[in-house]
């Protein structure tokens, strides 16, 4: 045993040890933090060095946009309810954020090789999951604005905000539920294996009926009543509405304080879920050495 | 049995097919099969069926609910808007995939290259995956027509024109393959967002093919347009067939026979130019090395 260490090399290399492991709670703080800028980076820099991202980050919602639009005048409906229809579809693009680039993310990273080195660097998933979230979000609030903008000056719609503080508050507590949720949807979506994208798919259409996106949550009774209380973009959308278009607020199911309440309640609940989630996957995945690594 | 010299094996004949087309019809067969393993075979049934139903009935409940909002509905628009919304799910997955079961086989199971290699061509196989993957499709729009029914829309009297069904069906399916072979032909040549190009077409043709809206609707230049996708033919020939109505508007003035010919006439044309432009692009891929390639999308 000639590389032995004993006596007072061996105190000296233990202690080396712990220091260098047993970090201050500052120092793990700091080091989240990074983590969590370094996560965001590629999400906000890296998106917008690559324009066709963002074409068609703006084509699909733009064009959805439009078949809504084009149906409701097909009836003759209320402008009001085009300009809601704008509002739901720039919210949406948040929403189609949180189920591909948050909860189908680390499925596919795990197909491209990348969840493994998140796993052997010194990073919590939780951290990484937070700044995907983060630079998504930051990532998606030009898409959203585009998407306004461009509904705007298509179709004419008009908005009376009496209150901007108030939709800045409603659209930032729904996007951080969204995000929340994201959290959940990604240890999900890895544990759910090839049936991830399928999943995804689920999420879209389903969720923008249950979820009032373009007809109001009311219409859907009991099952709107439940999804206000389980799916952010239901309150979300119906907040939205009431304080950005006023003609529509007797659509409203619930008073948009109430609403903004739920979502903080959402924010919080979905963190916890998301947190106990991700430590779940990381120790199965280390334990077992398949959730984590390619399959082939 | 061994191979001598200037005595090349002949192609095993397949039913009554010789040569080539007995080669072709195997590889369309096999990569049919494939198609089923991958596209239907994912999960157990009860979790197929539920979302082959779950996302249709939820677009069609998505757009009623909107249709809903100018007031209470008749079953002649419930019937316009479950016909069109059915019809797409298949133009959707036949647009879609050619394009993403060769992306698949370059990307995901990086098996292109060995099927290149083979002595098949690619245009069997990717006709083959686009067809499994539009006849999934088709359970799922007869969901949304028989939830149609359950609403009470108006089907044909006696039942669906046979006739014009049996014109109409197999036309409109390969008008959309043909062009769904084109799009393949081209993403596979494409570095990034290969895959989001097929559903960049699909999203644009649903908004324009009169699915879910007349066509009077749209502004007045993009009408033309519309009007003269064969997609927009085959979904107002399948209303007529199952409905035995026509559509408001300047489509619902065109004769039956002219609509079956301008659908027939279509369908000839993209046939004649889809298999050449497929090859065209698959041959350039080869060419710069764009099979063998991984671009991590």
């Amino acid at each position: 045993m000639g590389n032995s260490v004993v006596g007072a090399e061996a105190t000296a290399l233990i202690s080396r040890i712990h220091d260098e492991t047993t970090w201050s709670l500052g120092r793990r703080i700091r080091h989240a933090f990074v983590s969590v800028v370094a996560r965001a980076y590629p999400r906000v820099i890296g998106a917008a060095r690559e324009p066709s991202w963002l074409f068609f980050d703006l084509v699909f919602p733009i064009l959805g946009m439009c078949s809504i639009v084009f149906l409701l005048r097909s009836r003759g409906v209320d402008e009001a309810w085009i300009a809601s229809t704008i509002l739901a579809t720039a919210l949406l693009s948040f929403w189609i954020s949180v189920v591909w680039m948050m909860g189908a993310q680390f499925h596919w990273e795990r197909d491209s090789g990348n969840l493994l080195l998140y796993i052997t660097a010194p990073v919590g998933l939780g951290a990484i999951a937070l700044g995907m979230a983060i630079g998504g979000a930051l990532g998606v609030v030009i898409r959203a604005v585009i998407i306004t903008v461009a509904g705007v000056l298509l179709f004419g719609a008009k908005y009376q905000v009496a209150d901007p503080f108030l939709l800045a508050l409603v659209m930032l507590a729904g996007v951080a539920a969204m995000y929340s949720l994201g959290v959940c949807l990604s240890s999900i979506f890895l544990i759910s294996g090839r049936e991830a994208d399928h999943l995804g798919s689920l999420l879209n259409e389903p969720m923008h009926l249950l979820g009032g996106v373009y007809a109001p949550v009311r219409s859907m009774g009991t099952v709107g009543v439940v999804a206000l209380g389980i799916l952010p973009l239901a309150p979300a959308i119906d907040a939205l509405r009431q304080v950005a278009v006023p003609q529509l607020a007797a659509t409203g199911i619930l008073p948009v304080g109430v609403e903004l309440l739920i979502l903080l309640a959402m924010t919080a609940v979905f963190g916890v879920i998301g947190r106990a989630l991700l430590a779940h996957i990381e120790r199965v995945g280390r334990a077992g050495g398949k959730l984590l690594a390619r399959a082939d | 049995m061994p191979i001598s010299a200037g005595s090349a094996p002949g192609v095993r004949p397949f039913g009554p097919l010789r040569g080539a087309a007995a080669d072709a019809a195997r590889s369309l067969v096999a990569s049919a099969r494939l198609a089923w393993a991958i596209e239907g075979n994912w999960a157990e049934p009860i979790y197929l069926a539920a979302f082959l139903i779950i996302r249709p009935l939820a677009f069609l409940g998505l757009f009623l609910a909107v249709l809903n909002i100018g007031g209470t509905l008749n079953v002649a628009t419930i019937g316009f808007v479950v016909i069109g919304q059915a019809v797409f799910q298949i133009v959707s997955a036949a647009l879609e995939g050619p394009t993403h079961a060769l992306l698949d086989d370059r990307e995901r199971y990086r098996t292109i290259r060995y099927i290149f290699a083979t002595p098949s061509s690619l245009l069997p196989v990717s006709i083959g995956r686009s067809l499994v993957k539009a006849s999934i499709a088709g359970f799922s729009a007869l969901i949304v027509i028989g939830a149609g029914v359950l609403l009470g829309v108006p089907m044909r009297a006696g039942g669906p024109d046979i006739l014009l069904l049996v014109a109409v069906l197999p036309l409109g399916l390969l008008s959309v393959v043909g062009i769904g072979i084109v799009l393949g032909g081209i993403c596979v040549q494409l570095r990034n967002d290969a895959w989001a190009y097929p559903q960049a077409v699909s999203s644009t043709v649903f908004l324009l093919c009169g699915a879910i809206f007349p066509l009077e609707v749209l502004p007045g230049p993009v009408q033309n347009i519309a009007a003269a996708l064969p997609i927009t033919w085959w979904i107002e020939g399948l209303r007529r067939a199952l409905l035995s109505t026509t559509s408001p508007g300047m489509l619902g003035t065109m004769p039956t026979n002219e609509l079956l010919l301008a659908l027939a006439v279509g369908t000839a044309v993209i046939w004649l130019i889809a298999p050449r432009l497929f090859v065209m692009g698959i041959d350039r891929a080869r060419e710069k090395g764009y099979l063998d390639r991984n671009t991590a999308s």
